[in-house]
């Protein structure tokens, strides 16, 4: 396999990386999300125990690298917990896992940001805090969480790259994989960059695309 | 009917409602007067259940503030207008004045809009009904916030020195509104710095002064010579509003 040139297979194995890269920083991103927004409403509500738990494990998340994250889950997690555990199950529970841990300080700030003043007259009306959150809270925090979301994507899909470190045969491992065989590294990691170049400029425009959509009404809100 | 007993309130060590009792009956248009301070804007928040009692009781039409299952109740009762509006910036004004009907008392949308319509009418905003509110001025920003109060079709309306915070070419157009709801017999219950509007409007004023009811008395009395104007310290406060 050494020294060998490009062949057809090559844009076949692209593409499956491409798909591989894609789809866990998909899984990520959804699952982080969801998982991020449950952590910034137990904060935002206050609710005992599970709140300063959340606080401490998103602290870690925030503050070690993802790649130390990485090879914990994948090596040290089944030794513990004497199971067996996938390269890309463990890639998709650690990024999922570090990317609610920023998912939750945006969304906490945005919520922050919302005037009290609102949620008083809101309260004063009889709303339930249930509604009030649905239709008072959510909409305008989305709008002021918007620009933060699009920049966390951006760079939550660079670091899909590190789960090449355990194994998982991404858009990175391809480009390594390429390379040992064809040792033309300028060209191969061009293809590769330029790849998630692209990737990235379409997830801003597509971010970029919705958050004009959701502010059209909120131009005058001053958010 | 609202009855206040012996109603206490602290922040931290400082104690701003020390025992007050009032009582206001359907249909009264009541003015609260004071200095800044003096309590009158908290004793509005323990009436709509955005500040808890430490002391004393609040009843309305016999349900108590400081029960929640009986707050949502009195909250469907007693409508507030905010010395800031506090209205919603990313909704219409249309969905604004709505919302509430829609959503805590579970009526029609089109049944509301249509009361919505008539009300911004009432207060001269009929071709607004589309705008946002970051697009209106503060006097139109307070009449949607009278508008939405109003959709509640309360009982008791609470104003929160609703004209604090416009300049004054704008304080009339919203008195105005006002001044046509007491005529037409919603019980209101003002807290303002507007001397000469609780003077004219109100049938009862009410002055607290250091956490206390000073004087409780028709509108008339208060600003007889041998009545309110009578205790030093209401004379000093009606002069030092008059000068300002």
């Amino acid at each position: 396999m050494r020294n060998q040139g490009f062949n057809w297979h090559d844009p076949i194995l692209w593409a499956q990386g491409l798909g591989v890269s894609v789809g866990v920083f998909a899984a990520s991103m959804i699952l982080g999300t969801v998982i991020g927004i449950f952590i910034a409403l137990c904060r935002v509500y206050k609710v005992p125990v599970v709140a300063p738990v959340l606080l401490v494990i998103s602290e870690f998340l925030k503050n070690s690298p993802v790649l130390v994250q990485l090879f914990l889950v994948f090596f040290g997690v089944p030794v513990l917990l004497q199971v067996n555990i996938t390269p890309a199950e463990a890639a998709i529970f650690t990024l999922t896992g570090n990317t609610a841990a920023f998912i939750a300080v945006i969304a906490i700030s945005a919520i922050d940001a919302i005037d009290r003043g609102q949620l008083e007259a809101a309260r004063s009306f009889g709303h339930s805090e249930r509604s009030i959150l649905r239709k008072i809270i959510a909409p305008q925090a989305l709008v002021v969480a918007m620009p933060a979301l699009i920049g966390l994507a951006v760079n939550q899909l660079q670091v899909t790259s590190l789960i090449s470190a355990i194994g998982v045969i991404d858009l990175t491992k391809v480009g390594q994989i390429l390379n040992q065989r064809t040792w033309q590294p300028f060209i191969v990691w061009t293809i590769i960059g330029v790849t998630y170049f692209i990737l990235s400029r379409l997830l801003a425009a597509a971010g970029g695309r919705l958050e004009t959509r959701l502010r059209r009404h909120m131009d005058w809100a001053g958010l | 009917m609202i009855e206040i007993d012996n109603l206490h309130k602290k922040f931290g060590d400082t104690e701003v409602l020390k025992g007050v009792s009032l009582s206001i009956a359907p249909g009264e248009v009541v003015s609260i007067l004071g200095a800044s301070g003096s309590g009158k804007s908290t004793l509005m928040r323990c009436m709509n259940g955005l500040a808890g009692l430490n002391g004393g009781s609040l009843l309305i039409d016999g349900l108590d503030v400081s029960k929640p299952r009986e707050l949502r109740e009195i909250r469907k009762r007693c409508a507030t207008v905010f010395q800031h509006f506090n209205l919603y910036p990313h909704l219409s004004v249309l969905d604004n004045i709505t919302l509430a009907p829609m959503d805590v008392l579970g009526r029609k949308k089109a049944e509301v809009e249509a009361e919505a319509y008539a009300l911004l009418k009432q207060v001269g905003l009929a071709d607004r009904a589309d705008a946002y509110p970051g697009q209106l001025s503060g006097g139109q920003k307070q009449r949607i916030g009278i508008c939405r109060a109003l959709a509640m079709q309360p009982r008791y309306l609470l104003l929160d020195e609703v004209t604090s915070a416009l300049d004054p070419e704008m304080t009339g157009e919203v008195l105005d509104v006002l001044a046509a709801l007491a005529r037409s017999g919603t019980t209101m219950i003002f807290v303002t710095h507007e001397i000469a509007f609780a003077r004219e409007i109100s049938s009862r004023i009410v002055f607290l002064d250091d956490g206390v009811v000073r004087a409780d008395m028709p509108t008339d009395r208060f600003f007889a010579e041998d009545g309110g104007y009578g205790d030093e310290r209401i004379a000093r406060f009606l002069a030092k509003m008059r000068n300002k």
